[in-house]
């Protein structure tokens, strides 16, 4: 008895320890002795395969240099890069993984899965889609920026807070989130490598794990203002030579009772940075005029963009929640993915510009 | 040894009940080269014979106020003769030893065959200097010294009340030290005053020359780094224990109290807590708890994340400890270990070395720890760092036995980060907190008012509450007098 309540001590502690998913058989971690890794670059490979590179040593000041390797499986490619290389290559570290397009548009599922069911990858991972041969950009740069794989990751991290409004940066947490949920698709950025640039280009539009559409441009634009970020630091409309700056918007979305229109009402607020144009926009209804330009130029926009989507079948914007009721039965997602095909859309922008100069009546 | 033991005490039994006389005393006194036995006639011609300890008692007040007016004096009493205020009549050669050993001056008179004894204790000592161990910028500066007297007089300057108790127990079979314990009757909790008295009358030892042996004997766990009794040689934190329900044992020969009931937090707070604005005490106290645990778990954790959890080093981290650790030969757990058992000679060299050498010791310490390690490859830029903030954080702390406890806790740390990382780290965690759970000081929970918790109390604990709003005595003490401030009424 008198030992009894050591030994259920003891008992708990290591049932806490083991039953919680910390194993006891430990790896050999010393850092000095591994290589973390910090990006996979992800290409479709002959036959099926899969062409996965990383850059040795990631970390340490040694000369640094592209381990690439064709594998079937995506560990297997973990695997052997340690044969090819002194130190162990550990993923605990890894941060970004970089999947080309071409690999996107036949499904990601597998390379989702296998980063999510390992325990040593962090969820906090960027999952970025490279428009062009990501390899040759590393290869052509890593000798006059010898850390770019962590100044990639820095950029990434940036523009990852809220209030950047600059891209959709997306990590493997938001990612499956979006991809696992009904009435939801995901979304991810894309970046074009060139020989020796390396460029946001926009949005990827997925349908479950597809890649389905890019977009770019104005289309980027107004995605970050209806979905992102709700916040643009600049939104430039060269039509009408015009920048518009500190742009906020809040979007009301609204569904009709028989589900068979969606109107979307966005109110923008925001300013003129730039204007090179002839319209005289210290004439208050001049710049009332134009203001009415710019929305209608935005409406068209946004409405194309939905369109678009809706021929993708790709509910990003998770449109499809808009129907569902406390009461109502929801639809299955094949229901309203069919429905969403022909649903009637309707945009309207509320725009107000502040022009930053004193404006006559 | 048993039958050693009962001899013994069999021998000191007779002496007990011996009579004083000069026969029995000289037997006694044999081969004491300080004892003296003097013989002087007064002038009515009878014979006095002085017999005391030079080394112990004050000589020229024996010419002032003994042997002068003896001999020169027509009273028929010898102890009308004598000038000094407390003379006592002796009876068995006991006492006569207590008395001569405790620096007083036997007196007999033939004529009259009484033996009597007059205190005339050498006061040599310091004086009332200021407190190295625990100092402080504003407030009062003195601190106790090795003299018993004066270091109640210090104490009862500051509570000037008859309530003051001062209970005397002798402990120590051949140091004899004089123990005093202080209390506020009718505030402090009855139980502890009991608890402390049991415990001194049943200490047996030969020899106790600083109040830590004391606590040693006194303490409920003697197998544990934590101290279970407050250490401190400043009166005016004695006095504000003693106030807030506390009891305090002042030891002869030591400049060290001891103060107890106490808890963890106690060791983490200063006497400066209670001079401070209430914001800034409440934030150096704050500093005080993160130094704490700082100066416990940085280097297990640096050992923990080098050797098991590389992946949740932040990237801009992990490049400079992979670049630091890339030529060491050794591993983070030996690097660490011999680094700080470096640090622990140089600590310890540097309380033992004379002054003067202590300029030599501070570089050699520095360039050996600092840049010539690191040159050599024997650490890491990093570890370096780290076990600078990790030493000077361990200073935050005031009490200086929790300090030293501190550097074990530290030891014990590292090597479970070194088996098992962070988890281990955690497991050191649990095990502190159970072990500090369970203790005790002076039967009372040594955790409280955390375990078991006592809500009111938390005003002075983590934070320093305005002291207006302090009016109550923490709870845990369980007073008699629960208010602070006396009613108007």
């Amino acid at each position: 008895m008198k030992h009894l309540k050591p030994v259920l001590l003891i008992v708990i502690l290591s049932s806490n320890i083991f039953f919680t998913g910390c194993s006891p058989f430990v790896d050999n971690n010393e850092i000095e002795e591994i290589a973390p890794v910090t990006f996979w670059s992800i290409n479709p490979g002959a036959g099926g395969k899969l062409e996965i590179s990383t850059l040795g040593p990631p970390l340490v000041k040694e000369h640094k240099r592209l381990l690439s390797l064709k594998v079937d499986l995506l560990k297997q490619g973990g695997k052997d890069f340690n044969l090819k290389y002194y130190r162990e290559l550990k993923s605990g570290q890894l941060r970004m993984v970089l999947i080309n397009e071409e690999l996107a548009k036949k499904g990601i599922m597998p390379i989702i899965n296998t980063l999510l069911t390992d325990p040593d990858i962090s969820q906090r991972l960027y999952l970025v889609i490279v428009k062009g041969n990501f390899d040759e950009y590393i290869k052509n740069q890593v000798k006059s920026q010898p850390n770019l794989d962590y100044f990639l990751y820095r950029m990434l991290r940036h523009y990852e807070k809220k209030k950047q409004g600059e891209m959709s940066i997306i990590n493997l947490h938001q990612f499956k989130k979006l991809l696992y949920s009904p009435f939801s698709d995901p979304i991810l950025p894309v970046f074009k490598a060139q020989q020796t640039n390396f460029i946001y280009h926009g949005t990827a539009i997925f349908k479950d794990d597809y890649l389905k559409g890019i977009a770019h441009g104005v289309d980027d634009q107004i995605f970050q203002l209806v979905n992102n970020d709700y916040y643009l630091k600049f939104l430039p409309i060269p039509k009408y030579s015009v920048v518009l700056g500190n742009i906020r918007s809040k979007v009301h979305k609204k569904m009709n009772e028989n589900d068979s229109k969606l109107s979307i009402r966005i109110d923008v607020n925001g300013r003129i940075e730039e204007y090179r144009g002839a319209k005289d926009i210290q004439n208050s209804i001049e710049l009332e005029k134009f203001n009415k330009e710019i929305e209608t130029y935005l409406e068209k926009q946004t409405l194309d963009l939905f369109k678009n989507l809706q021929q993708l079948q790709a509910d990003p914007f998770k449109i499809g929640t808009l129907t569902l009721g406390p009461i109502s039965k929801p639809m299955s997602e094949k229901e309203w993915l069919k429905h969403w095909k022909t649903l009637k859309v309707n945009v309207d922008y509320n725009i107000k510009i502040h022009p930053l100069t004193s404006v006559h009546e | 040894m048993f039958w050693k033991q009962s001899d013994r005490d069999k021998s000191e039994s007779h002496r007990d009940k011996r009579a004083v006389n000069l026969q029995n005393l000289k037997e006694m006194l044999s081969n004491m080269e300080d004892a003296e036995i003097i013989e002087r006639e007064t002038n009515n011609s009878e014979k006095i014979i002085f017999i005391y300890i030079r080394t112990l008692i004050n000589q020229e007040r024996l010419n002032e106020a003994i042997v002068v007016p003896l001999i020169q004096s027509s009273y028929a009493s010898v102890c009308d003769c004598i000038t000094n205020s407390k003379v006592s009549i002796l009876s068995t050669l006991k006492e006569a030893e207590t008395q001569l050993l405790f620096g007083s001056v036997l007196v007999f008179n033939q004529k009259q065959n009484v033996w009597c004894s007059v205190p005339l204790k050498n006061t040599t000592g310091r004086s009332i200097e200021t407190s190295e161990t625990e100092t402080i910028l504003y407030g009062a500066k003195d601190s106790f010294s090795e003299q018993i007297e004066t270091n109640i007089t210090l104490i009862r300057r500051r509570l000037p009340k008859t309530e003051l108790k001062v209970e005397k127990f002798t402990i120590g079979t051949y140091s004899e030290t004089t123990v005093m314990l202080m209390y506020i009757d009718g505030l402090t909790n009855p139980e502890f005053v009991k608890i402390a008295r049991n415990e001194l009358t049943n200490i047996n030892f030969d020899l106790f020359f600083d109040s830590s042996q004391i606590a040693a004997f006194m303490e409920d766990h003697h197998h544990s780094i934590f101290p279970q009794f407050l250490q401190t040689d400043r009166p005016d934190v004695c006095a504000y224990s003693l106030v807030m329900g506390k009891i305090t044992m002042l030891i002869d020969n030591t400049p060290f109290a001891l103060v107890a009931p106490i808890t963890f937090f106690h060791l983490l707070q200063s006497p400066e807590d209670y001079i401070n604005r209430w914001p800034v005490a409440s934030f150096l106290r704050g500093l005080r708890y993160i130094s704490f645990i700082i100066s416990i778990t940085l280097i297990p954790f640096y050992v923990a994340l080098t050797t098991h959890h590389y992946e949740m080093i932040p990237l801009q981290i992990l490049y400079v400890l992979v670049e630091s650790r890339s030529k060491l030969p050794f591993t983070p757990f030996w690097e660490a270990f011999l680094m700080l058992i470096i640090l622990e000679i140089i600590k310890e060299a540097s309380l033992r070395m004379p002054t003067k050498s202590s300029q030599t010791l501070g570089v050699i310490g520095g360039i050996v720890i600092g840049q010539a390690a690191v040159e050599a490859g024997f650490a890491s830029k990093v570890l370096i760092v780290l076990v600078g903030i990790s030493t000077i954080a361990a200073f935050l702390c005031p009490n200086y036995l929790l300090t030293k406890a501190n550097t074990l806790i530290q030891f014990i740390f590292l090597i479970f980060s070194s088996f098992m990382g962070i988890i281990g780290i955690a497991l050191g965690m649990i095990g502190i907190l159970a072990h500090l759970n369970g203790l005790t000081s002076l039967k009372q929970p040594y955790f409280a008012p955390v375990s078991p918790f006592y809500g009111r109390d938390w005003l002075d604990l983590f934070i320093r509450g305005p002291l207006i709003w302090m009016k109550r005595r923490p709870e845990h003490l369980r007073t008699l007098q629960k208010w602070r401030y006396r009613s108007r009424r």
